[in-house]
């Protein structure tokens, strides 16, 4: 792979993992008192832990099944999107069973996908709480654009010949950058696509787009000169 | 290998991740690491002086991260040494385990110490009684993520090196104990003496459970009443998520696995709306919200 198709993959990598980060619905802190909508915990920790599991998959497919990139990607995205989506019902179940409270989101009326009802569901003084269907499927579609983004990390890093192992290293490196870049645009928190700080999304690719380009220069620049 | 022992491993694997998930979530509990801490620490502020093991040493992710690939260096070179594996495995995770005590130790002396303006006692006896429970904790869900990441490694051959899978496992397992279990010593067990289901009122931050069944409450307490649901489901999790993810691409062909992992995924959409409609159904809206919203 030539130089510059590879920088260029690698910064379409790092958009598409901060793009899938403002996808998945964290509530930080307050989501784990069920005082806020999404899942309890940090934003950059719980995309991380999909996105490597992920690569986790894609870096065998990569190396034994002999195909494609496209399905190596593909692999990749459904790893990371089976972390998330069992932890987001997991998480529900525990909302449901454990809180007593029913997943309802604060920032709309109206849930987009199931048209159900949200706001006299909302207990009083809090944000929200649990993961509604639409943060749900929201957090799906991140943790698939996630996983494609860090696959893509790791099948270009080592298409330019570097070892599995420094690829893999690079490849989590890169991604933690991204996610981080992500949560400081959000603030640590999201429920997902519907949430207006969704909005902000254009800031945080034009942030990714320098930062992942200077990632992959000095890393593509270090192989090749 | 042949189909069978690749499916008893990856039974194995997902055994040991159900044990690690479990015993990551009940350590973060006796320690009250992660998002619920923040609860623990702002206690004494708003006047609740406690007896509750504080650490946060970092977040669950990158601690794990760091206790397994410590653990795992330390295995990788006591095999690289002829030693038997498991010995190799419980060695590194004790090492681990001695790291995990000294931060730990230092973590909670610093954060209590923290609150002294709001009168709040540091109690060694406090500290000298949920040491051995956190650092035991600890040695499971490594001594497992051990267990999982070297059969990954040795039996399915990833290229990714054993220190590297217990790093990304460490991650993984963290992330999930934080996500999960948390949310039930955070939501509920910390502020069990308000009505079950009234949803936590923003206006208790800080609140938080101080009187035990019989005495004063300590994690040892929490980790109890947790060790019935947050623990158990948190290990599910991680064991469901390492299972699924390498019985698909064990079982099919990578085009098959990706169609199969695709399905499973409607499923769990599928699973997660009839739990929301189910919890809509059976605990209702909030009758004097409605009626104030309806005029």
């Amino acid at each position: 792979m030539d130089p510059i198709t590879a920088i260029v993959l690698l910064i379409i990598a790092g958009i598409l993992i901060v793009i899938a980060v403002h996808h998945i619905p964290v509530g930080g802190a307050p989501a784990a008192m069920a005082m806020a909508t999404g899942v309890g915990t940090g934003t950059v920790q719980l995309a991380t832990g999909a996105g490597l599991t992920g690569l986790v998959s894609a870096g065998y497919m990569y190396h034994f099944a002999g195909v494609d990139p496209y399905i190596v990607l593909l692999s990749g995205g459904i790893g990371s999107t089976l972390m998330i989506g069992i932890t987001m019902l997991i998480g529900n179940v525990i909302y449901i069973f454990g809180v007593g409270v029913p997943p309802v989101s604060a920032k709309v009326k109206f849930d987009p996908i199931t048209k159900d009802r949200q706001d006299i569901y909302v207990s009083p003084g809090t944000e929200g709480h649990g993961i509604p269907t639409v943060s749900f499927v929201s957090g799906i579609i991140g943790g698939f654009i996630g996983g494609v983004g860090g696959s893509l990390t790791y099948v270009v890093l080592n298409e330019v010949g570097i070892n599995p192992a420094i690829s893999a290293f690079i490849a989590i490196g890169f991604f933690i950058a991204n996610a981080v870049i992500a949560a400081y645009n959000i603030a640590g928190t999201i429920e997902g696509f519907h949430d207006p700080k969704f909005k902000r999304l254009p800031k945080a690719i034009l942030s990714s787009l320098i930062v992942s380009g200077f990632i992959a220069a000095v890393v593509i620049g270090g192989v090749f000169l | 290998m042949d189909i069978n022992t690749g499916l008893g491993l990856v039974a194995l694997m997902g055994a040991a991740a159900t044990i690690a998930g479990a015993a990551e979530d009940l350590e973060s509990d006796i320690g009250s690491q992660s998002n619920p801490n923040s609860q623990v620490q702002l206690a004494p502020q708003v006047g609740v002086l406690h007896r509750i093991f504080n650490k946060a040493i970092s977040g669950e992710p990158p601690a794990y991260a760091f206790y397994s690939s410590i653990a795992a260096t330390v295995a990788w070179i006591l095999m690289s040494l002829n030693f038997n594996i498991f010995a190799a495995f419980a060695i590194g995770a004790f090492v681990a385990s001695i790291f995990h005590g000294i931060y730990a130790s230092t973590a909670h002396i610093g954060r209590i110490a923290s609150a002294r303006r709001y009168g709040q006692p540091i109690y060694l006896d406090v500290m000298l009684n949920h040491l051995p429970g956190i650092m035991s904790h600890g040695f499971v869900a490594t001594f497992c993520v051990l267990v999982l990441s070297y059969v990954l490694h040795a039996y399915f051959e990833h290229p990714f090196p054993f220190v590297m899978l217990a790093f990304i496992w460490g991650i993984t397992v963290g992330a999930i104990g934080s996500s999960t279990g948390d949310v039930h010593y955070g939501s509920e067990r910390e502020f069990q003496n308000q009505p079950f289901g009234c949803g936590l009122n923003a206006a208790f931050s800080g609140k938080i459970v101080t009187k035990a069944e019989v005495g004063t409450r300590s994690n040892i307490d929490n980790a109890w009443f947790c060790a019935k649901f947050g623990g158990p489901a948190t290990g599910i999790t991680f064991g469901l998520i390492v299972f699924l993810d390498n019985w698909r691409s064990l079982l099919f062909t990578p085009e098959m696995s990706i169609v199969v992992g695709a399905v499973m995924i409607i499923l769990l959409v599928v699973a997660n709306r009839v739990l929301e409609l189910w919890a809509r159904k059976n605990y209702g809206p909030y009758p004097e919200k409605l009626a104030l919203l309806e005029g």
